[in-house]
């Protein structure tokens, strides 16, 4: 093991990179856990996104008109301001107002940059996921949902057996590019500190000034979890495929 | 049918004003409250006569992001279109541009920013003479890489939309592929590519906000050094309440238009 990593960094030594900091415990530790912390970023952000996106689905399609009137709202100025500035209002904002609310009365702040990140990203993403859904509610055939009201489903039914599952279906294309977008955009946690592979690989770098190795690494990494993805997503629209629909 | 339509138009009567004015109220609302709740000795007067001092930094800042994005697509738009066009050639240059296309579709944007302002040199010596190379410019040319990307894939969409029958049609006219793409397709392209366009362009813009980032002194890097300058609480809401608000305000026309757009272009 140790061969092999000496012989890669003499290896890319040669063409003038600079990858010496994976024998130094220092660096190499970090940027591993960096791996690590990206990955959770990226599952919790997927996990609580697809969540938040259906929450926001349902209030766009429900019978309130103020809360459909809201959830349009919030759609809106979440798609069309840039993710870096919400980052910043929800943690430089609300999470240093909690600090000073929960200061005053003597508590630590339970809330870790982590978490906003998750949050922030999961609420950007949900908003793209609700426009991909709704997009895919249009899509659905006017007999199809005449013929399950005419069989008597309830309202509810109709939604979860009969909607829903023909919906994410054809939805499923533009919810695997959110996907991918997501995992793109994981990379502005960095901006606030936490721990993932972009801040660990800035810490490296502004000690070692070998920028373009690392990233070169980390664009290897976003590579192969987006290629991923994309595999996975392939595999979804194949598994759930509607017979008789595509190619 | 009749009664469908019927509601179609009064659901469509009801919602007339664009959404995104409702989104914009309620960040407004709740800045407001925060800003009134943000716990600290002083008046909320000085707070405003504050951010009044600070505006023009801020303006300043905003004219950085609008610089960068509009140099972003100028010349994503002519690599993007170049990529494009060599990308549908079977040729060893058509497989470098697919390749070009796929690597910057799928790489972060901060990481290519990083990239190009870490990477490239300060300043340029060719030819005896010096040339600086400024920060801003490196943002630019690093939002450029995806921009060109996307619309690599807008062009190539534009033009898959296109019948095959018509390139097959003047084949047997005897125009070159390079004719048949330049004086038939293309001109019929521009008017479909114009709304997925100005998505990218607002993506962009969007993207911007990663400079500050790097140092470069947009309207975000502005907003964070002007709440650590005044530090008060409520002063620090306001402003980055304000750029949420302006960023919002510059994209949020785009996309509505570009929306109308299309809109005329299905019914068209």
């Amino acid at each position: 093991m140790d061969a092999l990593l000496h012989g890669f960094i003499t290896a890319t030594a040669r063409l003038g990179l600079d990858y010496r900091f994976l024998l130094d415990d220092y660096e190499r530790v970090p940027f591993v856990q960096g791996l690590g912390v990206s990955i959770e970023i990226i599952l919790s952000t997927m996990t609580a996104s697809a969540i938040a996106g259906l929450v926001l689905l349902l209030a766009l399609r429900g019978r309130n008109r103020l809360v459909a009137g809201l959830a349009r709202g919030f759609i809106e100025v979440t798609r069309n301001t840039p993710t870096l500035v919400q980052l910043y209002c929800a943690f430089l904002v609300l999470n240093m107002l909690i600090t000073q609310w929960l200061r005053a009365r003597g508590i630590d702040n339970p809330f870790k940059p982590f978490f906003w990140v998750v949050l922030v990203l999961s609420l950007h993403k949900a908003a793209f996921h609700a426009e991909a859904l709704r997009a895919g509610f249009d899509a659905l055939p006017s007999q199809t949902l005449e013929g399950a009201a005419s069989l008597g489903f309830s309202r509810a039914t109709r939604f979860w057996r009969i909607e829903l599952p023909l919906a994410l279906r054809a939805a499923l294309p533009a919810l695997v590019n959110n996907m991918v977008e997501l995992v793109k955009a994981s990379a502005v946690a960095s901006a606030i500190a936490v721990g993932d592979v972009t801040y660990q690989s800035i810490m490296i770098w502004t000690q070692r000034d070998n920028v373009l190795a690392l990233m070169l690494l980390i664009l290897a990494f976003f590579g192969v979890l987006t290629w991923m993805v994309t595999l996975a997503g392939r595999w979804l629209e194949r598994r759930y495929r509607i017979p008789g629909y595509g190619y | 049918m009749a009664t469908d339509s019927a509601a179609a138009a009064g659901k469509f009567a009801v919602t007339r004003l664009p959404p995104g004015v409702y989104g914009v109220l309620g960040v407004l609302v709740t800045g407001a409250l925060l800003w009134s709740l943000a716990p600290e000795a002083g008046s909320r007067g000085e707070t405003l006569a504050r951010f009044v001092e600070w505006s023009p930094a801020l303006a300043h800042g905003f004219a950085m992001n609008v610089l960068i994005s509009i140099g972003a697509i100028f010349i994503g738009t002519v690599i993007g279109l170049l990529a494009g066009a060599l990308a549908m050639s079977a040729s060893f240059p058509g497989r470098l541009a697919r390749l070009w296309i796929i690597a910057f579709r799928n790489a972060p944007w901060l990481v290519l920013i990083y990239f190009t302002t870490y990477v490239f040199p300060f300043e340029i010596h060719a030819f005896g003479i010096t040339v600086p190379f400024p920060d801003w410019l490196k943002v630019t040319l690093g939002l450029a890489l995806p921009a060109s990307a996307n619309i690599a894939e807008v062009f190539r969409g534009a033009v898959a939309s296109i019948p095959s029958a018509q390139w097959e049609a003047a084949a047997s006219l005897a125009f070159s592929r390079w004719q048949i793409l330049g004086k038939i397709v293309v001109p019929q392209c521009v008017r479909r590519m114009l709304p997925p366009w100005m998505n990218v362009y607002a993506i962009i813009t969007m993207g911007t906000a990663l400079s500050s980032l790097v140092g470069i002194h947009d309207l975000l890097d502005t907003a964070q050094i002007a709440s650590s300058t005044v530090a008060r609480s409520s002063f620090t809401v306001l402003t980055y309440v304000a750029t949420l608000v302006i960023f919002f305000a510059y994209c949020y026309p785009i996309s509505w238009l570009t929306r109308s757009f299309e809109k005329r272009l299905r019914t068209a």
